[in-house]
């Protein structure tokens, strides 16, 4: 046990961000998953938790071995249980400080003069309430960087608004252009927009640490999910505002078929097992030959109505049904190896079960790993879908216990004598 | 009003990536003001070829609007590297860069005569960004794929479609699995880029869109590393452990709104009966008894029933901005042609007029910057014809070879 909690301290980081310390008022997903990549990289994020109003994914039932709804939440929770939080907050330190007293906000204020990096994503108006302006915050620390997440953005008439991933989607277009032609959209079965804003802003973080590398300026960031959404709905777009071609019509959206190019067969067909299928996407000529090839040439690929490659984009639905009729009674993964030695594009539609257990190219490269932690025990992560030849990750912690880290930032780092933290904790202060 | 960043308008960027993944994470780095010079083969890039087109111009490589789309602000210079004067011209611009831009897999560069130990060795301070569909290494590296199987491989898919289950996973429109590659490889790029300005080195950044894709299922994952659940899928709302209540709703307009109301949400419950009642539309629901979670959700098809009726009796814009103004997180599901006159969009000057590459007279919309700096600015510019710069990039190469030799 002794040796868990030594390797729990912390310690100098390693990586391209060695050096930086990031005052993070962050909470949630957005602004959790923005700040995770800082801390992989080596930059030191201090985590600035509330103990009256735990972050959510502390809270979210998302237990080892308890299947839980997301709705479903425990009446009180133990705030270290929780996987979300787990996963969205390795590699970072984490402190309680109660901002609605004084002393609570000298300390926050403390904190953000050691800082070069300040990061929110409240609701607009909750850090000015504190007066953490840019504009105070740069009287500190001159070159700070501040970084503000938030769903519309810090300006215009709907800043205010209310939002979460499934509300951007819909706002930002994303979700009118999902789903099958002439019905009610499919639309996104996640927060997508959370993990978009989330790259997003640790995009927009490194920009302005680049930056302030070579100008020695500070930067104050806004990022709104909405516009993020609205620069990833791709040419479609340019289709209104060039053509003034509306997206309201009918056949509108494509569902799995593509309209450009005119690709055929491409769809998501039905494999052995139950909810089990399969991607399969033929691009030309030479893609349609290997695939015939591949099936065994049966009779149908014969018909003159999949001569061409014109001609198979015209008649998909019989087209999809041959293919549906062989691809049943097989398993996805098999049809995706037998395509996919032949260069043919296939893939199964995997779960997270395939790409944990079984996903060979996974598990070469790496993606998940596990760490230890003192109250859930070893857990896989999500790790990083990119590899820098000269540069790793610096993994060396699971997700901080609350208030795991007060001694070592308030002690070490701000130089608050023992007796005084015993005190600041005593009092609810921390 | 602050100009572009010096740290980027003084990147040199050489881009060879010919897919959307590779493609976007350099127009993001074009739109901060850094040189991205695109290099085609004649006839332009694939992407060039993909409609929809403009003004009905189809098949015109200077026309197509996916190409528009990930494209903005770079210059394109026409090469043929299958020539051995080509690939020579390819490789001077290559050492003339910081930043090369690469798709393609390992057997794709062979074929190509690129190598990047010996591009490393050769430009040391070089980063090298490669964005393809597995990574350079690993078992499904040559692998094909394209925006559809790289979802369905990399788990997102299977939490996209409709409750009904015979239907399929639907694919979300865009081309997101790109879109995701791109957005680590734009913060992969920075971050060696950071690196290099400590170390003076460059060094090879290998994104893999499955992975990416792999990291990106928000709740999927965690349900499957901690309680071993499987989500399912359902309509336009989080898969989950167990099905929910549908979240979208149609007003009258027959535009649809999202509107999850959590059951337990105490809050909600009252904001969303006080709305309803003000429209004479909450019948039993004022009633005492259901303050209680218990009945609420024992009665949860009957108050979804009248929640429909209630968002049929009026618009999609009035109910997005009455529930907002009440403080309920609901949002309209908005058609692309909405965006360009939202009024908050078009407050935040979110749009940007681009004059377009086959008619200098005439402007578009295009979708601007998605972060605002307080110290330096980011936005798209026109995307180059084919070839546009060729001449102006090889001049300035002999020049440079000049300096290099005086």
């Amino acid at each position: 046990m002794e040796s868990q909690w030594e390797a729990r301290r912390p310690r100098p980081r390693r990586g391209p961000l060695a050096g930086v310390r990031v005052a993070d008022f962050c909470w949630m997903g957005v602004g959790s998953v923005a700040t995770r990549l800082l801390a992989d990289y080596g930059a030191e994020v201090i985590k600035i938790e509330n103990r009256k109003r735990l972050d959510t994914p502390r809270k979210l039932p998302i237990y080892r071995d308890e299947v839980r709804s997301y709705g479903d939440e425990d009446a009180n929770p133990d705030p270290n249980k929780g996987g979300l939080f787990n996963n969205y907050c390795r590699n970072k330190l984490g402190v309680t400080i109660d901002m609605s007293v004084p002393e609570g906000h000298a300390l926050a204020v403390e904190l953000i003069r050691h800082s070069s990096v300040v990061t929110e994503n409240f609701a607009p108006g909750v850090m000015e309430r504190w007066g953490l302006t840019y504009d105070f915050l740069s009287s500190l620390v001159p070159d700070i960087i501040y970084g503000r997440m938030s769903g519309y953005g810090h300006s215009g008439p709907h800043h205010h608004y209310r939002s979460y991933g499934p509300v951007i989607q819909a706002v930002c277009g994303l979700t009118f252009i999902s789903g099958l032609p002439d019905r009610e959209a499919s639309g996104w079965g996640l927060s997508y927009m959370d993990n978009q804003a989330a790259y997003y802003n640790s995009a927009a973080l490194l920009m302005a640490i680049l930056h302030r590398e070579v100008t020695g300026e500070g930067s104050e960031i806004d990022v709104s999910a909405v516009e993020a959404g609205v620069s990833l709905v791709g040419p479609d777009l340019l289709d209104v505002t060039v053509n003034g071609r509306p997206t309201r019509r009918p056949g509108f959206p494509r569902g799995n078929r593509l309209e450009y190019p005119d690709a055929a067969p491409h769809g998501v067909y039905p494999a052995l097992g139950t909810d089990r299928w399969v991607a399969i996407a033929v691009f030309d000529e030479l893609e349609w030959q290997r695939f015939v090839l591949a099936i065994g040439e049966p009779a149908w690929t014969a018909d003159l109505r999949f001569a061409t490659q014109a001609s198979r984009f015209a008649n998909q639905d019989a087209l999809d049904e041959y293919i549906s009729n062989w691809t049943r009674t097989q398993d996805a993964h098999e049809i995706m190896r037998i395509l996919q030695t032949v260069a043919v594009t296939a893939a199964a539609v995997q779960n997270p079960q395939d790409l944990t257990d079984h996903d060979p190219q996974i598990a070469e490269r790496g993606t998940f790993f596990e760490l230890d932690h003192p109250v859930i025990g070893p857990a896989l992560f999500e790790g990083l879908p990119m590899q820098l030849s000269r540069t790793e990750a610096d993994i060396w912690r699971s997700a901080p216990l609350l208030g795991e880290d007060n001694d070592y930032v308030f002690g070490d780092i701000l130089g608050i004598d023992e007796d005084r933290r015993r005190e600041l904790a005593a009092t609810g202060v921390i | 009003m602050p100009g572009l960043s010096p740290a980027f308008v003084a990147l040199r960027v050489i881009e060879l990536a010919d897919d959307p993944g590779g493609e976007f994470a350099g127009k993001l780095l074009a739109d901060l003001g850094a040189d991205v010079v695109k290099i085609e083969p004649p006839g332009g890039v694939p992407g060039r070829s993909i409609g929809p087109f403009a003004d009905g111009r189809d098949g015109e490589p200077d026309a197509g609007l996916h190409f528009w789309t990930y494209n903005t602000s770079k210059r394109s210079v026409v090469l043929d590297d299958t020539s051995l004067d080509g690939r020579r011209l390819r490789d001077e611009l290559i050492a003339t860069a910081d930043v090369l831009i690469m798709s393609w897999t390992p057997r794709q560069l062979a074929q190509h005569g690129l190598d990047f130990d010996s591009l490393q060795a050769e430009v040391p301070g070089l980063v090298i960004l490669s964005v393809t569909p597995f990574g350079l290494t690993g078992p499904w590296a040559e692998y094909g794929s394209s925006d559809l199987t790289a979802l369905a491989a990399g788990g997102l898919l299977n939490l996209c479609g409709y409750d009904d289950h015979s239907i399929p996973p639907i694919r979300p429109g865009g081309n997101q699995g790109y879109m995701v590659a791109a957005s680590f490889a734009h913060c992969g790029v920075l971050l060696a880029l950071i690196e290099r300005r400590r170390s003076g080195l460059g060094q090879l950044v290998d994104v893999s869109m499955h992975e990416a894709i792999a990291v990106s299922g928000e709740l999927a994952n965690p349900y499957w590393f901690y309680p071993k659940a499987l989500v399912q899928r359902q309509t336009a709302r989080h898969a989950q452990p167990v099905s929910t209540q549908p979240a979208c709703f149609k007003c009258g307009d027959d535009v649809w709104v999202y509107f999850a109301l959590m059951l337990s949400d105490t809050k909600a419950w009252a904001a969303t009966v006080a709305w309803m009642d003000e429209l004479d539309l909450a019948a039993d629901l004022v009633e005492e008894k259901y303050s209680d979670l218990a009945y609420r959700q024992q009665e949860f098809a009957h108050i979804q029933g009248l929640i429909e009726v209630f968002f049929l009796m009026q618009d999609a814009q009035t109910a997005y901005h009455e529930g907002q103004r009440r403080g309920l997180p609901i949002g309209p599901l908005l058609a692309l042609e909405d965006l360009p006159d939202d009024e908050h969009l078009v407050a935040r000057d979110y749009f940007v007029p681009i004059y377009l590459p086959t008619d200098e007279q005439r402007s578009a919309k295009f979708p601007g910057s998605p972060y605002r700096f307080s110290s330096f600015t980011s936005g798209p510019a026109r995307p180059p014809r084919l070839g546009e710069h060729t001449d102006a990039v090889i001049e300035d190469l002999v020049s440079r070879k000049a300096v290099q030799d005086a």
